[in-house]
């Protein structure tokens, strides 16, 4: 029964009419349509619902609507006056302290609050601030300087700039380079920004997934009868209503199925589907779904499915549950070891970590009356995603239109083709209206797809002086109940560890493995970190033994330009040991090492990835990354269409800088339109840290075609030779005599008034033949690779085990950085992701495979308050293969981190953790051990 | 996620709200709903009616009678932390409360909910049990007072009969020459779990100490206290048990010793314990310190 109440919204009375169960978050949303306020985690823990109550901040999600009645609610949408933003939203734009740009307003509204009662807070006190505001990209640090910034406005004042030096290789270019704030970034700062979830549709209804409750079942019956009886409910499908077409990502295991037909393989696999008039009839409706099993005997732990006899998840394929075995063995690491003066050998326990993007999950789905369907989806790579539905639906890729308007995070959560973005449409073809389908937080864990859990038996040999002779690694991934990325995986934990140092000699056995649980996939450094771990551990480790400091020992190893791997990967630019040399440097590591009180301790950690992988995910022949650049008949504007996702990483203002400076214009004269399937060409998206580099080159490409048809027609109107011409920053002049000039908009519209539309288009393919002939070569290929050192300060509690993380430098080889602001908020952020995973961050299960911490409260993600102090730099570096010399940095740059902060904490207290993550109860464990 | 519909009640007085839980059948009291929210969105939990306590004003008020500082249930943590008369009086209760949760969880619950909802790891529970407080709880029969520590009859189990609502908790405020301090472990830097925590609570009178109250919180299914611990400290010499002394140590250990912890998500029952006599050693010295100097740091500012 619906009870009438009176709310006061940013100073506007409304009369609502509100369900007793609903919280002010839903009204807020859903009768108020006020979306700026969002739906994270529902359950009060990361605070992305935010809104001021009588001007305290509140999570909205945790407040009935009923108990605001008659009092005042400031939203985001409360804080800007008019058209002008708020000077906290101002701030956090100029700052680059919005990435996503999902967990933003309640940022901004936290800030306004704390800004009102404490006018001039220090940085501490602002971290203490928003702790119950959680951010997974940023790292905090930027949104921190963003509130003094904030303050400093509010208070009159102008905020302390700081310049940094710009690199060698963007010193002559004007757009690239370029430390430019986001131009999405003002909607995001607003809620204007529309994610997918913000969208309602005309007739629009829900749909929800029945879950598996049990971890290993044959399907006896399903009997769907009452559920469909229900009032309210459309549609009910089941596994017989579906395609018999498998699916999921890498094509030699297609072994996922829409809805389960005869089998349910962990607790969470997707059983069933409702659509109904809301999401409270779904749920009742899936409570009405009778299931019959017939339960079999489940396995959760990867070394327990390896044995024989141990319960199948697939009787047909995967042999005692090694769904990828990988055998690799480059130079002879017999003879490898014999030289060797020293070898050492270790086990390293990885932790099963999930991305957890702040926005969940969401897709809507309607069909036109041609046939034709329509896709909103939160994803990361559009196309994979379209491809896929085609392949389901079958139907050609003209018959689907998959749209991605804002993505809140993604970190490979988003990078495969999901069961909402499937059954939606499914449903919404049976309903005849559109369907909107999204996972609340649990549901997302079920869904899964996150870290493989490893377990690395690594053995390094080295010579007197350090020089690494031979390695020999092992790793057994856990990989859950279907295949995922996971064969990719599998090859990337062995593939990627002769990149960083010379290693002659290397074997790498790999086993991934199913088990009855949520399955894993790609997430952020991609099968890299957990080996990285164990590699940069072991290495420091071996430095001890023999008397060389870590740093030293990795220069002495360190990875150098135009190097051809043992296992056949080609390195072009390089300046690793700049990294090194710069990290050093900063953090006073020979001040520091050895030397600091007990308890205190610092450690390096390194690491590096791929910019963008040498071959697509299915084999085409596709380019991977294309362009159109449209300019306007008066040339006042040049919209940039790619296929590429902006999840956050920032591409598309990275792209819109490669672009304008390929034809000569300023920033503000290019809009983007991303990840459209009907109007974008196709990109492969956002994985394996590809876009700036392929999107890069796409669009570079695309603005050098443009820049030459406006140079020709600027040639006739200025009557000189076209090689004569440049354009930069909206003029076209002669070179060596810039007087002679026309402005650039002036010839763009002369081109069209001419010739009809000025459009350019780019795409780019990686070089043909990267990598070796053996099996599984592909995977560790790309056209460049990144390289990065960071140096880590911790201060570790010796009574309980406790580490902070104080410090953090980090120095990364990208190539040209083409905006050095987003790219410190890529290495912040990467550092704080990978801090959280290495101290904080693990799923547990119970022993019936149910997974015991699928929220924000028991599965713990950083603080602001856990955030370091943390130091980004960019060495000089160019690597010919990007565009304007750029590669990558968003995934490279988690991958020194988990090393390095286990590195300090041993140096901090001769404790030496190999399981992640490193609680304090493991750490307390290994000082009490050495203390005896 | 979605909460099942209730009839929603929002009461003016407590008579009132007493009333409405006598004549419905499973009646919950809603205060900042930071705990209950969770649960019926998790559908943990279902009522038919849910009583908001939002409206009844005695409860928002934080006063003192006499030599007694009485907190209304419905006193969110943030007026814990903010009220001068707290901060003044009882300081260690404004330290507790700072610990919980987030500014937006802070704003939301309540004291007396923190209390009612019983979680073994309750932060507010430990460090009142050490100040001797007492709760109000009114009926349909009428008011009676109960020690704070007899409310806690398991994990989230009180002593609260089916109609009684806790309407104000009442902490005698310390003499001079009393010391209180709250320590909490968990696991990240902020926005914590307790995984233990332990408040203390000392008298010193010539040197002396004259009384003392260890009081854990996540160690067990309730708040615990240790007799053995306070059996150590009363009556001993302030030098006795000073920084570094032997006799803390074993205090410490007491402590620890009367802890009942389990294995769960967040530690191991073995490392709790170990973790108990830390805080315990660290949460003495500091009650100490403030009962001798009769200042507690961070009590002028905020």
């Amino acid at each position: 029964m619906k009870q009438i109440i009176s709310l006061q919204v940013n100073g506007q009375s409304f009369e609502v009419a509100v369900r007793p169960g609903a919280t002010l978050l839903d009204v807020l949303r859903d009768e108020l349509r006020l979306t700026g306020t969002k739906r994270g985690c529902e359950l009060g823990d990361c605070g992305a619902c935010t809104v001021l109550l009588d001007g305290r901040a509140v999570n909205s999600c945790l407040t009935l609507a009923l108990e605001a009645d008659a009092r005042q609610v400031t939203t985001i949408e409360g804080l800007a006056d008019g058209a002008a933003l708020h000077p906290i939203q101002q701030s956090f734009v100029e700052a680059g302290a919005i990435q996503c740009g999902f967990c933003t307003p309640g940022m901004v509204v936290r800030a306004a609050a704390l800004l009102a009662e404490h006018p001039e807070p220090t940085a501490e006190e602002i971290k203490q601030a928003l702790t119950g505001n959680l951010c997974r990209c940023t790292g905090y640090t930027k949104i921190v300087e963003a509130v003094r910034r904030a303050a400093a406005y509010m208070q009159g004042k102008q905020p302390e700039v700081s310049e940094l030096a710009p690199q060698k290789s963007g010193a002559d270019l004007c757009v690239v380079g370029k430390r430019l704030p986001k131009p999405d970034a003002p909607s995001k700062a607003t809620g204007r920004a529309t994610y997918t979830d913000d969208i309602t549709l005309p007739n629009m209804i829900y749909g929800k997934l029945l879950l598996s409750r049990v971890p290993h079942a044959n399907i006896k019956s399903i009997d769907t009868s009452k559920a469909a009886a229900l009032a309210g409910v459309h549609v009910v499908l089941t596994g017989a209503d579906v395609p018999d077409v498998t699916y999921g990502t890498s094509p030699a295991r297609y072994d996922e199925t829409v809805l389960a037909k005869d089998k349910v393989r962990y607790v969470g696999d997707v059983v069933a589907a409702v659509a109904a008039v809301d999401e409270e009839t779904c749920y009742r409706a899936l409570d009405l779904i009778d299931v019959e099993y017939e339960e079999l005997p489940a396995v959760f732990d990867a070394h327990e499915a390896m044995k024989d006899g141990a319960p199948r998840l697939f009787t047909d394929k995967y042999g005692n549950n090694i769904n990828t075995r990988v055998d690799h063995h480059f130079g002879d690491i017999k003879q490898g070891f014999a030289e060797a003066d020293y070898v050492k050998e270790a086990t390293f326990v990885g932790n099963r970590v999930y991305q957890n993007p702040i926005e969940p999950h969401c897709a809507i789905a309607e069909w036109d009356h041609e046939g034709k369907v329509t896709l909103y989806t939160s994803t990361q790579v559009v196309h994979y995603v379209h491809h896929q539905l085609s392949r389901v639906l079958g139907v050609p890729l003209g018959k689907i239109r998959a749209v991605m308007y804002n993505t809140g995070g993604g970190f490979g959560a988003k990078a495969a083709t999901n069961p909402l973005e499937v059954v939606s449409i499914l449903l919404a073809r049976r309903a005849g209206r559109p369907v909107k389908m999204r996972f609340n937080r649990a549901e997302m864990y079920l869904y899964g797809r996150g870290r493989h859990k490893q377990y690395i038996d690594l053995k390094i040999g080295v010579k007197r002086d350090g020089t690494i002779t031979a390695v020999k690694q092992q790793a057994v991934l856990e990989g859950g109940a279907y295949s995922s990325f996971g064969v990719v995986t599998c090859y990337y934990a062995g593939s990627m560890i002769p990149t960083l140092y010379k290693i002659p000699n290397y074997k790498y056995d790999g086993y991934r493995v199913n088990t009855n649980l949520p399955p894993c996939g790609a997430m952020r450094g991609h099968g890299c970190p957990h080996p990285r771990f164990a590699f940069e551990s072991l290495l420091s480790m071996i430095a001890d033994d023999i008397g060389i400091d870590p740093i030293d020992m990795r220069l002495k190893n360190a990875m150098e330009p135009e190097t051809r791997t043992c296992n056949d990967l080609v390195i072009h630019s390089c300046e690793f040991k700049a990294c090194l040399e710069a990290v050093r440097e900063k953090s006073g590591w020979d001040d520091k090492r050895g030397k600091l009180p007990p308890g205190r301790g610092i450690g390096i950690g390194c690491g590096g990835f791929v910019s963008g992988a040498g071959y697509p995910i299915y084999r085409s022949r596709f380019p991977h990354s294309n362009a159109v650049i449209r300019v306007e008949e008066d040339g006042s504007k040049a919209v940039l269409f790619t296929g590429e996702a902006d999840i956050g990483q920032g591409s598309n203002t990275v792209l819109a800088q490669v672009a304008a400076e390929a034809m000569g214009v300023t920033l503000d004269r290019v809009d983007v339109v991303s990840a459209d399937s009907d109007t974008t060409p196709l990109g492969f998206g956002a994985y394996s840290s590809r876009v700036t580099l392929m999107g890069g080159n796409a669009c570079k490409m695309a603005g050098d075609e443009v820049k030459r048809q406006v140079l020709t027609v600027a040639a006739e109107l200025l009557e000189v030779g076209e090689d004569e011409l440049d354009a930069k920053a909206n003029e076209v002049f002669v070179k060596g005599d810039s007087r002679r000039a026309i402005p650039w908009h002036e010839a763009a519209t002369t081109f069209f008034s001419r010739h009809g539309p000025l459009v350019g288009k780019g795409h780019y393919s990686p070089p043909r033949g990267l990598g070796g002939k053996y099996k599984g070569a592909a995977v560790g290929t790309s056209p460049a690779y990144s390289f990065s050192a960071a140096v880590c300060e911790v201060e570790v509690d010796m009574e309980t085990g406790k580490v902070k993380v104080l410090n953090f430098w980090d120095a990364h080889d990208c190539g040209t950085a083409v905006n050095p602001m987003a790219l410190e908020g890529q290495v912040q952020g990467a550092v704080v992701m990978g801090l959280s995973e290495a101290l904080l961050e693990n799923e547990v299960f119970d022993e019936d495979g149910r997974i015991l911490n699928a929220d924000l409260h028991n599965y713990l993600l950083a603080t602001s308050m856990d955030s370091p102090s943390i130091d980004s730099s960019i060495v000089d570096s160019y690597e010919p293969e990007g565009p304007f010399g750029a590669k990558e940095v968003g995934e490279g740059a988690t991958l020194p981190v988990l090393g390095a902060i286990a590195n300090a904490v041993a140096d901090a207290t001769g404790a030496r953790i190999c399981d992640l993550p490193l609680t304090p109860e493991r750490v307390l464990r290994e000082i009490k051990r050495d203390d005896a | 996620m979605y909460i099942s519909d209730f009839r929603y009640h929002r009461p003016q007085t407590l008579a009132e709200a007493v009333a409405l839980l006598e004549t419905s059948r499973d009646g919950v009291l809603l205060a900042g709903g930071t705990d209950l929210l969770v649960d019926l969105k998790q559908g943990k939990r279902f009522h038919e009616d849910v009583i908001s306590l939002t409206r009844i004003e005695e409860l928002h008020s934080i006063e003192l009678h006499g030599d007694s500082l009485v907190i209304g249930a419905a006193v969110t943590h943030n007026q814990l932390i903010h009220s001068p008369l707290i901060r003044q009086s009882c300081f260690a209760i404004s330290e507790a409360a700072a610990t919980i949760g987030t500014e937006q969880i802070r704003n939301t619950a309540t004291v007396g909910g923190n209390l009612c909802t019983a979680a073994s790891c309750a932060d507010t529970a430990p460090i009142l049990i050490a100040l001797e407080a007492r709760v109000e709880l009114i009926g349909g029969r009428g008011r009676r007072t109960l020690a704070l520590a007899n409310l806690f009859v398991d994990h989230r189990r009180t002593a609260l009969e089916k109609c009684e609502i806790l309407s104000r908790i009442i902490v005698p405020v310390p003499p001079a020459g009393t010391g209180a301090a709250f320590e909490k472990f968990g696991l990240r830097q902020a926005a914590n779990i307790s995984v233990a925590s332990v408040a203390v609570m000392v008298r010193v009178v010539d040197q002396r100490c004259e009384r003392a109250s260890f009081v854990m919180g996540a160690v067990a299914p309730t708040p615990r206290i240790s007799g053995k611990a306070a059996g150590l400290v009363e009556g001993r010499p302030v030098s006795q048990v000073s920084e570094g002394s032997e006799l803390l140590e074993r205090v410490a250990r007491a402590v620890a010793d009367d802890a009942a912890p389990l294995d769960d998500i967040r530690g191991s029952a073995a490392f709790r314990r170990e973790v108990t006599a830390t805080l315990a050693r660290r949460a003495f010295e500091k009650a100490l310190s403030r009962a001798v100097t009769g200042v507690a740091e961070g009590q002028a500012g905020r």
